[in-house]
């Protein structure tokens, strides 16, 4: 429940000066609708061109995994979505128009990201800061749900039992999860998850993933950056593999995690094994048996 | 901010002048000076501080006048007077005319015996304290643009007191000025006058006791606070300029081409070349005495610091410009050129 | 602490804060050279308002001394500590940082800059209002150089905002050491004891001006409180929350520099309650905007009516330069607080 106070004093005061148009709230899109079109992306940092030539489609209900090396580009095209960093070439459209088209507010209500680390410059308690992610729809009829929602979301990423404490005092797994549940609540149709999994355990990096899934089955375009080849393998519709700035491969599952390919892009030795039971692909480095130090006994 | 009397100044002028190996003719007025070596001395106004008037007039009220700042201001009652400035002079002012026992309250600088018991108004030394004044309930203020800041004057007129401001110029021919602008506030303006006749009489006298073929000495006036060894000389118009010339002596700092109160590097001192040097008492006191004094970079380089010829006077009589001008002027006359 | 606890402490804080306001405010008017009792001031109110309620005051020019010299000091102290309290927390919440406070951004030097070529020129071409003018004058203009040269493709970072801010203020010294030198003995002196910081030259004049600026300062600043919050995720997660931090930045900015120059002008520099003030509130009620900055105005203003008070009564006759109190104070209190949040897990809290 939101404080007493914060209704004494009012969460939308009045505006004191000129008229903003009304806000475009997105209309709910059928499963398969194109949210986000990335064409010809080119993105250039201090003069070096760190991304080129990306054509990437993300659909409402489906799952994206953007993988590839280090320096691939893979946060990168992740901000440049967000719009984060500008475009040296080529164009971003999301729901339909142009970025630049939609004002700040009506981009929160259409994309969420989920930076890699989270930051809090003050105190907050995660309950409070899962609500700020509820921030866009302020002044809006859905912002009478802001409630539930939180509260969804809080129980759904396994942080509903930390909700009074203050965010600082959370392990980063804990305040990984509790951003995601931020990000969960802003209920923004195209979720961008810059490696939601790095600080989480085995039991969390599933969690994530499968509400990732859950997400996505609900009409979300959810894209993830993962280095664990083995989760995209499973929760991913499809996979976008980058390197050095330019997209290798996009596709189902077993179209791009082949043992060649991987190998080519990663420069190392990759086998792919499908799973005994499941099927799901098995990402495997090719290791050497470690040589073992043997003390002789003195003879 | 307590003041030595009047009498401890004597003793220890009494005290110094044979240890100084230099007789203080202010001891015995009249006495001829006697041509020995000559070193500090404490040039001390001899009388009683300040003589008022007698009889007290009585004034004559109500009285409207338009004061130094071109209000017009009436006057209805005299029965509570506050006059404060930075200088002390105008609250002397009031006592030389008689009217002391009306006076409810003093400035930092008003030290005389008949004053020093009364409250003090000015907190800071230059800053009146609204509530201060409110609080001692005057029917009549006497201050001028010395003393501030603007916003309390308003303040006092909001609150129904009555605030005559007098003429601030520090100079031997504004004193008769100041001491007319004040009787009229006070209306006694004849007792006034007779104030007038008596200041410039005794001024007139400390310019005649001076020969005519006496030398002029260079005297500097030295501004000092503390070992810090910054001081300031003054020059045209700091009004210690005007005190030297009267004396008979001729102002170092001038000579030299500084305008009020400047600070003074030692090199800019050794240039000045004084006979004399000029102080306060308590800055003398403050830089630790005569020895402390010469000590101080660039003063030990001066004639005057070769031969320790050292004058020191209470700040309260040498630049106040009052009533006891002329008898300041005599005491330092006799001071600077006893020595000869 | 939990959450429920921090709910229950916000209003309770804020009506807390508005009540020691009150007493603290009766208490200042009531003490000074003129004997005064509480009642008689509470009368002195109630009769103004036209409620014939118990005694006025029975000292000569008591009535006089409330209304001339006590009131206006008393509020404008308010009010310089509203603004103040509330420019920190704006400070704060801009930057990320509980160590920012006006004067970071050149408010109080370019104040004091511009009240010492006031002093040394002696223009006075709005006569007593020309001090005050030039104060507010120079904290505009140096706020506004800061910001102007920290600019970099139309952003502004936090840290080149700091460091241009140091730069600045170092420069606004120097002028000031060469202003006192290129003047006279008694403009050192009045520019020093500017610098110290005091009321004593309050009226109503005064109040009437400061008082729509901390009116519009804190509305504006309110106006934002929820954009304030959104910016502990950083300015990239606020910016895809839908926060325009360019903007916001500009618009608290010269919030600030509104709030920091109208208490600048009036009473010199005064320093530490932008700083401490906001860091209590956030210990006790929480990091919120909505209750933090109505709560440091509130808070603000009881320190400094507090350390008014003190500075005008603890020595007989004398007054206490009321920057170097609050420094005093606020010096020792802000190194318990340093020490005190270091110790916490996850720093700064």
């Amino acid at each position: 429940m939101s404080p007493p106070s914060a209704r004494l004093l009012g969460r939308r005061p009045t505006r004191l000066l000129g008229r903003r148009r009304p806000v475009r709230v997105p209309a709910t899109r059928p499963a398969g609708t194109a949210l986000i079109e990335i064409d010809r992306l080119r993105v250039e940092l201090g003069g070096r061109a760190v991304l080129d030539q990306v054509d990437l489609v993300v659909h409402t209900g489906e799952v994206v995994a953007l993988v590839g090396p280090n320096g691939a580009g893979k946060s990168t095209l992740l901000a440049a979505i967000g719009g984060d960093v500008a475009a040296a070439g080529g164009a971003i459209r999301v729901d339909g128009a142009p970025q630049s088209a939609w004002t700040s507010t009506e981009l929160a209500l259409r994309r969420a990201v989920l930076t890699q680390r989270s930051v809090l410059s003050f105190p907050f308690t995660v309950a409070e800061v899962v609500r700020m992610g509820r921030a866009p729809w302020a002044g809006l009829p859905a912002e009478e749900s802001d409630d539930p929602i939180v509260e969804e979301c809080l129980a759904a990423t396994d942080v509903a039992r930390f909700a009074d404490r203050t965010f600082t005092s959370l392990s980063g797994g804990e305040q990984a999860r509790a951003a995601l549940a931020r990000v969960l609540a802003q209920r923004a149709a195209a979720l961008l998850l810059d490696e939601p999994t790095a600080a989480l355990d085995l039991h969390h990096q599933e969690l994530v993933l499968r509400l990732a899934r859950q997400r996505a089955a609900a009409g979300d375009a959810v894209v993830v950056v993962l280095h664990d080849l083995g989760l995209a393998g499973a929760y991913a519709d499809r996979i976008a593999l980058l390197s050095a700035g330019r997209l290798r491969a996009v596709g189902p599952p077993d179209q791009v995690l082949t043992g060649a390919l991987l190998s080519e892009v990663y420069r190392h030795d990759i086998e792919v094994l499908p799973h005994p039971e499941t099927r799901l692909p098995l990402v495997v480095p090719r290791r050497q048996h470690p040589t073992r130090q043997r003390k002789e006994p003195p003879t | 901010m307590n003041r030595p009397t009047l009498v401890g100044l004597l003793a220890a002028a009494l005290l110094v002048g044979p240890v100084a190996g230099c007789a203080d003719s202010a001891a015995n007025p009249g006495a001829a000076p006697e041509p020995a070596t000559c070193g500090p001395v404490t040039a001390v106004v001899a009388d009683d501080a300040v003589t008022p008037l007698d009889p007290a007039p009585q004034p004559a009220l109500p009285v409207t006048v338009t004061d130094a700042a071109g209000d017009r201001v009436t006057v209805t009652d005299a029965d509570r007077i506050l006059a404060v400035n930075l200088y002390g002079s105008i609250a002397e002012i009031v006592f030389s005319l008689g009217l002391g026992d009306r006076v409810v309250g003093r400035d930092t600088s008003t030290d005389f015996p008949a004053a020093a018991d009364l409250p003090l108004v000015t907190p800071g030394g230059h800053d009146l304290s609204t509530e201060a004044v409110m609080a001692l309930d005057p029917s009549v203020v006497l201050l001028d643009d010395s003393i501030g800041p603007p916003e309390v004057l308003d303040q006092l007129r909001a609150a129904g007191i009555p605030v005559v401001r007098i003429g601030d110029e520090q100079s031997l021919a504004a004193v008769p000025v100041h001491i007319r602008e004040v009787a009229a506030a006070l209306g006694v303006a004849d007792a006034g006058e007779a104030l007038v006749a008596r200041v410039e009489g005794e001024i007139a006298a400390a310019r005649d006791g001076i020969a005519d073929d006496a030398e002029r000495p260079r005297v500097a006036f030295l501004y000092l606070r503390g070992t810090a060894g910054v001081y300031l000389m003054g020059g045209e118009g700091a009004g210690s300029d005007a005190m030297i010339a009267a004396a008979g002596g001729e102002d170092a700092g001038t000579a030299i081409g500084l305008a009020r109160f400047r600070p003074l590097t030692s090199e800019g001192l050794i240039n000045a070349a004084p006979d004399v040097i000029l102080v306060m008492t308590k800055g003398l006191e403050s830089v630790g005495g005569v020895d402390g004094l010469v000590a101080m970079p660039g003063v030990a380089q001066t004639p005057a610091g070769q031969q320790r010829r050292i004058i020191d006077m209470d700040d309260t009589v040498l630049l106040n410009f009052g009533t006891r001008t002329g008898k300041a002027i005599q005491a330092l006359a006799r001071a600077i050129h006893e020595c000869r | 602490m939990t959450a429920p606890v921090l709910a229950n402490r916000r209003p309770l804080l804020l009506t807390g804060l508005a009540g020691t306001l009150l007493v603290v405010g009766v208490v200042a008017a009531g003490s000074g050279q003129v004997q005064i009792a509480p009642a008689e001031v509470v009368a002195s109110v109630l009769h103004r308002l036209g409620l014939e309620i118990g005694a006025l005051p029975a000292a000569p020019h008591g009535e006089n001394a409330l209304w001339i010299v006590r009131f206006p000091r008393v509020v404008l102290a308010g009010i310089v500590g509203a603004s103040l309290g509330c420019a920190g927390a704006v400070m704060q919440g801009i930057f990320g940082n509980p160590l920012a406070e006006p004067g970071v951004i050149g408010v109080s030097s370019g104040a004091a800059v511009g009240a010492a070529l006031a002093i040394v020129t002696g223009i006075s071409t709005l006569g007593g209002w020309t001090l005050a003018a030039a104060a507010f004058a120079g904290g505009l203009a140096t706020t506004y150089l800061v910001y102007a040269l920290s600019r970099a493709d139309g952003r502004t970072e936090v840290v080149t905002l700091v460091l241009t801010g140091i730069a600045v203020n170092a420069v606004a010294g120097a002028a000031i050491g060469l202003l006192m030198f290129v003047t006279d003995a008694a403009g050192v002196q009045a520019i020093a004891f500017w610098n110290l910081g005091s009321l004593a030259q309050a009226n109503w004049n005064a109040v009437a001006v400061a008082l729509p600026c901390l009116a519009v300062g804190l509305t504006a600043a309110l106006a934002s409180a929820g954009k304030l919050d959104l910016l502990a995720l950083g300015e990239r997660s606020a910016r895809h929350l839908g926060v325009d931090v360019e903007r916001l930045r500009v618009r608290m900015i010269v919030v600030t520099a509104l709030l920091g120059a109208a208490a600048v002008a009036f009473t010199g520099v005064i320093s530490f309650i932008g700083l401490v003030v906001p860091h209590l509130v956030r210990m006790v009620a929480g990091p919120g905007h909505r209750v933090l900055l109505p709560a440091s105005a509130l808070g603000g203003a009881v320190v400094v009516i507090a350390a008014d008070l003190a500075a005008r009564t603890l020595v007989e006759y004398q007054e206490l330069p009321l920057g170097v109190l609050t420094a005093v104070v606020g010096g020792p209190a802000f190194f318990w607080l340093l020490r005190r949040t270091r110790r916490r897990a996850g720093g700064w809290g």
